[in-house]
């Protein structure tokens, strides 16, 4: 084999850690099946390099690559999409591995490698996993770079250092291009819907639902507000209407149930000073986004629906950044078209007669719409309800008679259920909102952190004038959910997080632990900020901050500008090595004088004395004999002399610098110097 | 003729005009090369000498970045985007250290080995490195010479045998001296031609013939006449410098002695002068080849022999240095080659 195709051991070392290191992360979303085969390849290999196994055979190599396709359809059902792709990414990586042979090879299998880290970050863009994307990077660095020290037969850990010093000097380069590269949109759609179920809102809720989702301690999104952050009460997110009741289920409306002149958001006319506020969403493979009422986008490309949301037209598949402006106390949708009356008013022909009837009784009691709110209202609040994350199942087809006059447990969406029920039933316009209220507020930067707990649904009602009013009926029931949180209001019952004990979350009363979970919290908020929000509005905004006007020209010169900044440093450090010559004045001079030499054509031969030099050179330039032998002279003079001649040596070295021979003329130049 | 006619010509020059164009393009490179990296016994690489160019791995990895870019701007993964960049950017970086594991190395011609047709001969060179910095994976090769992969590490210099096969008589120059490395990703390679003014003897192939034809010999009388030799022993004289080592008399320089040298006589009337007259039906090759036959035979039977060819004399006598010289005059006769 041609010796550069050889694979040294140390490298074959690196490459075998690597191999695990890039598997390690994705480790949780494949098949055991599937880190078998690691084990297997790195067994395998291993053995062939002690001379013990032989490498597969082309039909083995077939047949593994087979079982792999068709394990992998087995494992999830299909070939496309995210997982299936990475994980026969990871198999073929693995497979190749036993294949190791040459460096070529070893170039396929690392390359692969570099693109398996960027896989892994389609998943998460955490800070950790950045962390320890940026380890492997390094890693598969040092099995390249190990791959190019031949004869490294023990296991080398200097390769690590040429690999982090590279890594490091290509950082600030990095970060330039990251900056100014232009960010546009996606070049065509890519079906990027992940199989694992993410913990979040759906687009249906039956009973329980909420109270299901209230025992996840994972964030759904972080929001920062330009000025002071509003009362814990106020902050209802709304991000599902649910207009429609069928089999107690409520259900959103979907595309085709909106006729086409209703698909368009009414007019809002806002007044006074909004609210400002940035929100980073989590990934929820969902399109709707969350924000107070009434809610207009600030950032491009997201749509408003008729029923007043925020809508994303791609599923949010990583984390995402979006800014708007909510108006408190505006008034929406005043006149009510019919068929939106019609829609809000609608409910299943049969069902629940004891709730109807208590509907249709409270309603003739009541002077308006308004007071019929109230007094159903406070129907829930005089009949002790009980506000429970434990409601218990309701069976049966009238579940809200059975949680209205039976149970009279339950959590947000029982509550939000029955009331939008009972205002139909008297046909007063009315539906669920689904979403989370309240959150919890980072004192280190003033964000505030929306868990899956926060998760809440509550209740609309249209009114005269007033157009579409809020109203939570659970904070009749428990006041201390919306003013303080789930966490308090489930105090004496202990069912905060029953299902997570290991939550940090549930340790908030030790000062300690909660510092370092807000600190790190504030942490990731800085890092989805600024690295994972950022877009083609941000980029603009710090460059024209940074630059002014920006042009071709600016983006040019930042970019080589800074290059050559980074760039200079680098190379000065990897040229200005100290020289192995001797560095004393009279060896140095001499090898000057040497090189001047050698501009005539006279070149001292390796192991010429400066003797057999000078003669030779007395004989090409006659004029300068003198001069050449005033040099040798002193040169040997003071190369034998036992002690330090400060005086010889500097008119050595003085003689030296005026011999300045021309190297197109032949001769030497500025003759007339007094020796 | 003159009346060729002017479209068949014009034919026939476009027949040989791609093999021309391209002889000629690799003539003119090697003028260009010529004048760049003159010859020397002795090249610094600088930034007249090394060439640097992305390797094929380097187009590869090109590849293997824009479909992580595409990647990148598909899913408008900001990570993605960083991992792109930071790989971009290391290969800019990889240029530097690729330039600098070839720069400030010198490499000088240490020696090459005579040899006979057909053999192999031995080119050493050495490679010193001018800064305290590690240089791995230097690849030598001479066209067609084996090939060297070495490092530099924790050494200043390195001696590099390469063996390259030699069939004409006469010197022998290896064309320029291949160094390269894509050291330390193989995204980059970084390479250089040196024409090191190294030659190697190439003697005549020896060709056998049963009997020397018509041995021509000093003395006809045959005389015994006292001629340093190898055959029998005669005494002991003081050492000299270049006497062989195998003739010291290593016995009495242990018992305190001074050093000393046997000597052995070889009688005059065996010394023999390989003359060009002796083959005089045959032609100048086929000449030196039977002489160069019977200077390796009086070598080996440590007889005298002498070389008379047309213009060179050599007087009869035995050894290394003699054979050496003897066989350098053959290999070099007719060649204009100096001898010096």
């Amino acid at each position: 084999m041609n010796i550069k195709q050889q694979v040294p051991r140390n490298a074959l070392v690196w490459i075998i850690i690597s191999l695990f290191a890039l598997v390690a992360p994705h480790a949780g979303r494949l098949p055991i099946w599937v880190l078998a085969v690691y084990v297997i390849a790195v067994v395998w290999r291993l053995q062939v390099h002690r001379g013990l196994w032989s490498f597969p055979g082309r039909w083995v190599k077939v047949a593994m690559t087979v079982s792999s396709f068709v394990g992998i359809y087995v494992s999830y059902g299909t070939l496309v999409g995210l997982e299936p792709t990475v994980a026969l990414l990871l198999t073929a990586f693995a497979l190749k591995f036993i294949e190791l042979s040459q460096r070529k090879d070893a170039y396929v299998l690392l390359f692969l490698g570099y693109f398996i880290c960027i896989t892994e970050f389609l998943f998460s863009q955490d800070l950790l996993i950045t962390l320890y994307s940026m380890l492997t990077v390094l890693l598969v660095t040092t099995a390249l770079v190990a791959l190019h020290q031949p004869g490294q037969n023990r296991f080398n850990r200097g390769t690590l250092k040429v690999a982090g010093v590279m890594l490091l000097q290509a950082m600030p380069l990095m970060i330039v291009l990251f900056l100014v590269f232009p960010r546009f949109g996606p070049l065509w759609t890519v079906p990027l819907k992940t199989h694992a179920a993410k913990t979040g809102m759906s687009d249906f809720m039956k009973p329980g639902d909420v109270a299901t989702l209230s025992q996840s301690a994972d964030v759904a999104f972080r929001v920062k507000f330009d000025g002071a952050i509003p009362a814990k009460s106020d902050l209802y997110w709304r991000g599902l209407v649910f207009s429609r009741l069928e089999q107690d289920v409520w259900s959103g409306l979907g595309y085709y149930d909106v006729p086409p002149n209703e698909q368009r958001q009414n007019e809002v006319v806002v007044e006074g000073t909004p609210l400002r506020y940035t929100v980073i969403i989590e990934p929820t493979q969902q399109n709707w986004l969350y924000g107070l009422h009434y809610a207009r986008a600030r950032s491009a490309g997201i749509m408003a629906s008729s029923d007043y949301r925020l809508v994303s037209p791609a599923p949010v598949e990583t984390e995402y950044m979006y800014r708007v402006n909510s108006w408190g106390d505006v008034a929406v949708e005043q006149e009510l078209s019919e068929w939106r009356r019609n829609t809000e008013t609608k409910l299943p022909p049969q069902g629940n007669p004891q709730t109807r009837q208590l509907a249709l009784d409270l309603h003739a009691a009541a002077a308006s719409d308004e007071g019929f709110v109230d007094s159903v209202l406070s129907f829930f609040t005089s009949e002790s309800y009980v506000y429970t994350l434990r409601p218990g199942r309701l069976a049966g087809s009238d579940s809200i008679d059975q949680f209205m006059f039976q149970s009279r447990r339950g959590f947000c969406e029982h509550f939000a259920s029955s009331f939008v029920f009972m205002m139909r039933s008297a046909g007063v316009p009315a539906r669920v909102v689904a979403g989370y209220q309240g959150g919890e507020i980072n004192p280190l930067n003033k964000t505030v952190i929306v868990h899956q707990f926060d998760a809440h649904a509550w209740a609309e009602v249209w009114l005269d004038n007033k157009g579409w009013v809020r109203v939570d009926p659970t904070n009749a029931v428990s006041p201390m959910r919306i003013e303080m949180g789930l966490e308090e209001a489930m105090a004496s019952e202990g069912s905060f997080l029953a299902a997570v004990p290991l939550s940090p979350l549930r340790y908030r009363s030790i000062p300690l632990l909660n510092q370092l979970r807000l600190r790190y919290d504030a942490l990731t908020y800085r890092w989805q900020s600024w690295v994972i929000g950022f877009n083609s509005e941000r980029q603009f905004d710090l460059l024209h901050s940074l630059f002014g006007e920006i042009s071709a020209r600016v983006f040019a010169t930042l970019l080589f500008g800074s290059w050559a900044l980074v760039l200079i440093p680098v190379a000065i450090s990897l040229f200005m090595r100290r020289d192995t010559r001797p560095v004393n004045r009279l060896d140095k001079h001499y090898r000057i004088f040497c090189d001047r030499m050698a501009l005539l054509g006279l070149v001292r031969a390796p192991g010429e004395t400066p003797g057999q030099f000078l003669s030779r050179a007395q004989e090409a330039l006659p004029a300068f004999a003198d001069k050449l032998k005033l040099i040798t002279g002193l040169y040997s003079e003071l190369a034998y002399a036992g002690e330090r001649n400060e005086a010889a040596l500097a008119k050595f070295t003085g003689t030296v610098n005026q011999f300045k021979p021309d190297r197109r003329r032949g001769v030497v130049v500025n003759d007339s110097v007094t020796l | 003729m003159a009346s060729v006619q002017p479209s068949a010509e014009r034919q026939n020059q476009k027949l040989n005009e791609n093999p021309s164009i391209r002889e000629r393009l690799r003539s003119s490179f090697n003028r260009w090369v010529k004048r760049r990296i003159p010859p020397a016994r002795e090249v610094t690489l600088d930034q007249r000498r090394i060439f640097i160019f992305p390797s094929r791995t380097g187009f590869f990895f090109g590849c293997c970045l824009l479909v992580m870019l595409i990647a990148a701007i598909n899913f408008e993964n900001n990570l993605s985007y960083a991992l792109t960049f930071l790989l971009a950017t290391l290969f800019i970086v990889a240029i530097l250290h690729t330039y600098a594991n070839l720069s400030g190395l010198t490499i000088r011609a240490v020696r090459a080995q005579a040899a006979f047709p057909g053999q192999q001969s031995e080119f050493v060179v050495m490679i010193e490195r001018g800064k305290r910095r590690d240089h791995y994976a230097l690849y030598l090769k001479w066209p067609s010479s084996s090939e060297a992969l070495v490092n530099l590490v924790d050494v200043d210099s390195v001696k590099v045998p390469l063996h390259m096969p030699v069939d004409k008589r006469g010197w022998f120059h290896p064309e320029r001296l291949l160094l390269e490395s894509t050291y330390p990703l193989g995204l980059l390679r970084c390479w250089t031609w040196v024409d090191l003014d190294l030659r190697a003897l190439v003697y005549p192939r020896p060709l056998s013939s049963a009997e020397l034809p018509g041995l021509a010999t000093d003395t006809p009388d045959g005389a015994s006449a006292m001629v340093p030799g190898n055959d029998d022993f005669f005494g002991f004289r003081d050492y000299r410098k270049g006497d062989s080592l195998r003739q010291v008399h290593w016995k009495g320089l242990a018992k305190g002695h001074d050093m000393q040298t046997k000597q052995y006589t070889a009688y005059a009337d065996r010394s023999v002068w390989l003359d060009w007259e002796l083959f005089p039906a045959l032609g100048v090759e086929q000449r030196l080849s039977h002489l160069c036959y019977w200077v390796l035979a009086f070598d080996e039977r440590r007889e005298e022999y002498g070389l008379r060819l047309p213009g060179v004399t050599i007087n009869p006598a035995v050894g290394e240095k003699h054979r050496e010289q003897i066989l350098k005059e053959l290999a070099l006769f007719g060649t204009g080659g100096s001898t010096r």
